[in-house]
């Protein structure tokens, strides 16, 4: 039997329902007669016989749904070769005589790229050393290490700086750490001072509207891991306090802000500073921060968007307090105004919860 | 090939093989065909159509159907100097023929000094992608490639299926001749048939580049070609090399791409574990290792039974599985 | 029904040496059963010496064809040079009929790819000894495929011992060559024992002749210990075979008298009262009896074989023992014709191993 297979009937139809069948086993059809009508999803199309012939069956009855390619009437007779005997040969397609090269092509003795192992690789990259600038000294032009190495030396004797130390070492490169990792996104607000008794330094009333606006909005008390995609969230707020020293910058961690009274922190504070300042405090106390302020104000300047030092997700920047013109209950004022930036991970917080905790903060803030 | 002309017919993988064993049979008469239905009915494939009427039954066989037979026998016909080319109708079936493969047919030259040799080729359909039923599908052609004494062909084009058919023929040693079913009716091309045979045990350099070097062999020579192509779009030039030979493997070729490129995906239908891509990648780190600007990426199937076949294009790797490969080689570093 | 088939069994001679039917006209040629009764004697002596070469670590692994050599001597001394032989592992006695010289037969066992190289023409085309079971069978219908082919007038002999005819490569192997009527015999060295597995369970056929009858062709028992009914059945059948007439499976029961090989202990498995009866009825003292009955052999024509025969396997022990150790490189020689370019870097790694291991020894 020679099948004739349901056509595509255009437009990318894979199916369609017969209506009527016109013909029966036995008729002997010729080429073009009406065999079928189908109704597609478009439209009710009558297919033709493709060929003379003798019908052998016909495949589905009125109402029935074929797909494209599959039997639609047999024609008695031989069938066409299948070329094998299970499965399904795709044929098509129509190539250019075949070109290639036996081997390798004749490019393979072009100029090569510099060699090195992936050790040395990997020291350059670091380093911020371009392989391709340097002729290695190993065999057959083999980079090596010290190479590497001298090329950065060089580079930075010819920018003839002083090599960073210590704490402005590691500024730099946390720094940079977190603007390559960090999506930072910073907004501003002001707290109404006028309610305070007296507006001095702030940062103890500072760290307990923080440790109240983490009520508020949770999530940004926590940490973020950009790499697993995951996040932890904190019951206490450890807020490490941005100290400014003439070796560079410190960030001793007051712990358990929400926990603790007025005056235990201050006392805290006040111990954590005299050791920054005598260079004696232990590393660990500057450790395992979940938020961080900077108190920048105290030296001068209002807004800031300052880098938030991952895993924390936010950073809040306070400036400089400032008598102020404001409009207090329909009448011209003048209050003490502290100005205030959040900087969030947009990574792990969202505008809303970042807005939602600012707000809260300064609340906090405007009580007596 | 400038020498084509236009009326130059267009001839698929398949055809190519009928083409190149008429001419092998025409050339030497020592040359026999057998397997499985390969006379009258001209092979499952039709690969050996037209072979017994034009050769007859003497030399165009039709065995019982035992595949540890088929082996055995040309193991002992090829003693005698006969060339037989034994088709086994798909490679999930050789197994029973593996202990002559092994045993006997990599090995009686060594054994015996090269007293008695055989020089048999066996022809068998790999891989999957024709729907076909299960253990019809495989492609377990490092089975073969590890085995001293073995060569293990895979052409990846009707030209490349014409030359180096002839040459498995002419070779002095059993050759393991792989053909990727899902290429036997695509991509027809002008060939003539001029008997001229191409090498074994190199590399063909399927298309130039400098940026990357896919390195693939067999069916998927198709997607790897594709992947090029897109590649290009994107303005990153890929060598494309079609190992063909799998065992000897011509390392030096792979070396001079990848020491150019710096970037190599490899890319087979195989499972992945221990499959020759393992071999490719290792022998490429021992070589090139300080010319590479990335870690050398596999693309391969997962280490699983073929599924049938309404998940078998999962099993097979895709252009974008390919170019997936390829963008992490690219933006390593 | 019963499943028993009733196949010939050949015996000319009793374990005596009497005979228990009338001999055919072939055998009026005293000068050829003379010549078979040597030949058995001197693949004894042989065999013996192989074994004391093992005993001593002079060579390795040995496969002894103690109580088998009737089976052998007759199929070799009737097959001509243009026939193929393809044995199995315990088929000394053909081996040195077909030419395969006694160092060779040495080297193999000792460890040498060369004891495989025979250099005697008339084994030229014959199969090395084959180690897994039953695969030769294959071959031997490749081989004789190859002599159908090409219309030549050749016939193939394939031996296999009982535990062999289990196996699917024997029973594809007697399927083909039945649908193809293949000028091969299949000789089955019946010796009743596959290593510690005894005929009775390694298979339910009565004879295993009758496995020929599945794959269309005829198949007979011999006995085994009695050279001239092997002789008789082997001529009958290779002529066949030549001729056109298609395969033949002759069934030779014997007993393995020996040790499978060197290596086994046969006594873990059978009995000594089983061994000394079978010893009643081994191939050599019955045809030595049958012998001096016709006043052909004597006691003085006994000592003479005996020592020509020694002086035989001594030469060739002195032969074996002064061939020096192959060249290194030639493990790689024959692999493929040539060696692969693509594999060339092997070669250096396997020169260097050498040189480092040289070096070593020199510390």
């Amino acid at each position: 039997m020679k099948y004739f297979k349901l056509p595509d009937l255009g437009e990318g139809l894979q199916e369609a329902e017969i209506v009527q069948w016109h013909v029966k086993v036995g008729d002997n059809v010729k080429a073009d007669q009406l065999l079928v009508s189908v109704e597609t999803a478009k439209a009710l199309v009558d297919i033709p016989a493709p060929h003379d012939g003798v019908v052998a069956k016909t495949f589905g009855k009125e109402g029935d749904i074929l797909h494209v390619g599959e039997p639609l009437l047999g024609y008695e007779g031989e069938d066409a070769d299948a070329g094998t005997v299970v499965g399904r040969l795709e044929g098509g397609g129509n190539a250019q005589a075949d070109s290639f090269f036996v081997g390798a092509a004749p490019s393979t003795r072009e100029h090569l790229a510099p060699r090195a192992t992936p050790a040395v690789r990997q020291l350059a990259r670091q380093m911020g050393v371009e392989l391709a600038a340097l002729a290695g000294s190993g065999p057959d032009g083999l980079v090596t290490r010290a190479d590497v190495e001298q090329a950065a030396q060089s580079a930075r004797d010819s920018f003839g700086g002083e090599r960073l130390r210590g704490v402005r070492r590691s500024m730099a490169i946390n720094m940079a750490r977190s603007h390559a990792e960090v999506v930072p996104v910073t907004i501003f607000g002001d707290a109404d001072l006028h309610r305070w008794p007296e507006a001095r330094d702030p940062l103890i009333r500072l760290g307990k509207a923080i440790s109240a606006a983490c009520e508020v909005e949770p999530i940004l008390n926590s940490w973020f891991d950009g790499r697993a995609l995951s996040i932890r969230q904190h019951d206490k707020l450890d807020l490490g306090i941005a100290v400014d020293t003439p070796d560079g910058l410190f960030v001793p961690v007051l712990r358990n802000v929400g926990g603790r009274s007025a005056e235990d922190l201050k006392e805290g504070m006040s111990r954590l500073r005299a050791d920054v300042k005598a260079r004696s405090i232990p590393p660990q106390e500057m450790m395992g921060a979940t938020i961080t302020l900077s108190n920048f104000g105290t030296l001068f300047g209002r807004y800031a968007n300052p880098v938030v030092v991952p895993p924390q997700v936010a950073i809040i920047g306070a400036g400089g307090i400032r008598d102020e013109v404001v409009a207090w209950q329909g009448k011209v004022e003048i209050h003490p105004v502290l100005p205030l930036s959040l900087t969030f991970d947009h990574r792990a917080v969202t505008g809303g919860e970042a807005a939602r905790f600012l707000k809260a903060l300064v609340q906090a803030l405007e009580q007596p | 090939m400038s020498n084509l002309n236009a009326t130059t017919e267009k001839r698929a993988l398949l055809e190519a093989v009928n083409m190149a064993l008429h001419r092998a049979m025409q050339e030497d008469e020592n040359v026999v065909v057998l397997g499985e239905d390969v006379g009258i009915n001209g092979g499952v494939f039709r690969a050996t159509l037209g072979l017994r009427d034009r050769f007859g039954f003497k030399r165009v066989i039709d065995t019982p159907l035992a595949e540890t037979m088929i082996g055995g026998l040309a193991v002992g016909m090829a003693a005698q100097g006969l060339k037989p080319v034994v088709e086994i109708q798909f490679l999930g079936f050789i197994y029973a023929a593996m202990e002559h493969l092994v045993s006997h047919a990599s090995r009686i030259r060594c054994r015996t000094r090269g007293r008695l040799t055989c020089p048999l080729v066996l022809r068998s359909p790999m891989g999957a992608g024709i729907r076909a039923p299960e253990h019809h599908s495989e492609s377990t052609e490092a089975l073969f490639a590890h085995v001293p004494g073995l060569r293990v062909v895979i052409p990846s084009s009707p030209a490349r299926a014409y030359g180096l058919l002839l040459a498995a023929i002419d070779d002095p040693d059993p050759v393991i001749f792989l053909e990727p079913t899902r290429l036997y009716r695509m991509n027809p091309q002008p060939i003539i048939d001029d008997g001229k045979r191409l090498p074994l045990d190199s590399c063909f350099t399927l298309r130039e580049g400098s940026d990357i070097t896919l390195v693939s062999w067999g069916a998927s020579i198709h997607e790897t070609l594709q992947a090029a192509t897109r590649l290009e779009g994107q303005g990153v030039s890929a060598e494309v090399i079609d190992v063909a030979s799998i065992k000897p493997l011509d390392l030096d070729t792979l070396e001079a791409s990848v020491r150019k490129t710096g970037r190599c995906v490899i890319v087979h239908e195989a499972p992945r574990s221990c499959g020759v891509g393992a071999e490719i990648a290792a022998s490429l780190y021992e070589r090139v290792l300080l010319d590479l600007q990335a870690p050398i990426q596999r693309v391969t199937a997962p280490d699983i039974p073929p599924p049938l076949y309404r998940l078998e294009q999962l099993y097979i790797p895709s252009p974008e599985d390919i170019l997936a490969a390829c963008d992490l080689v690219l933006n390593y570093a | 029904m019963s499943n028993r088939i009733e196949l010939p069994y050949t015996r000319f001679l009793d374990p005596e040496g009497r005979l228990v039917g009338e001999l055919p006209v072939w055998a009026d040629d005293f000068n050829l059963l003379t010549d078979l009764y040597r030949r058995m004697v001197l693949t004894r002596l042989f065999d013996q010496k192989a074994v004391a070469l093992q005993r001593t670590g002079r060579i390795g692994t040995y496969a002894p064809t103690l109580g088998q050599e009737a089976i052998g001597v007759a199929i070799g001394s009737l097959m001509r040079a243009e026939d193929v032989l393809v044995p199995y592992y315990r088929d000394t006695a053909v081996q040195l009929m077909r030419g395969v010289r006694m160092e060779e037969i040495l080297l193999y066992w000792g460890g040498d790819e060369r004891g495989s190289d025979f250099q005697d023409p008339r084994s030229n085309e014959d199969f090395p000894i084959c180690v897994p079971i039953a695969t030769q069978s294959l071959h031997a219908c490749g081989v004789a495929t190859a002599i159908k082919i090409r219309g030549q007038h050749r016939a193939v002999v394939t031996t296999c011992g009982d535990g062999a005819t289990s196996k699917g490569d024997f029973l594809e192997a007697l399927n083909v060559a039945g649908a193809w009527q293949l000028p091969v015999v299949f000789v089955v060295n019946n010796n009743q024992w596959a290593i510690s597995v005894p005929r009775r369970i390694q298979s339910g056929a009565p004879t295993l002749a009758q496995k020929a009858i599945g794959a269309g062709f005829h198949g007979e028992q011999v006995d085994g210990n009695d050279v001239l009914a092997v002789y008789d059945r082997m001529q009958w059948a290779l002529d066949r075979a030549r001729h056109g007439k298609g395969p033949i499976l002759l069934e030779c029961m014997s007993y393995r008298l020996g040790d499978h090989t060197t290596a086994d202990d046969a006594t873990r498995y059978r009995s000594a009262e089983e061994v000394k009866a079978a010893w009643q009825d081994e191939p050599i003292k019955r045809m030595q009896a049958f012998l001096a009955s016709h006043k052909v052999w004597d006691e003085g024509r006994e000592q003479a074989l005996i020592a020509d025969c020694q002086r035989q396997v001594q030469v060739a022990v002195d032969n074996f023992e002064g061939v020096g150790i192959q060249p290194v490189e030639s493990v790689l020689d024959h692999v493929y014709a040539r060696w692969p370019a693509a594999l060339g870097e092997q070669r250096e790694m396997l020169l260097e191993r050498v040189a480092r291991r040289e070096e070593q020894g020199h510390e």
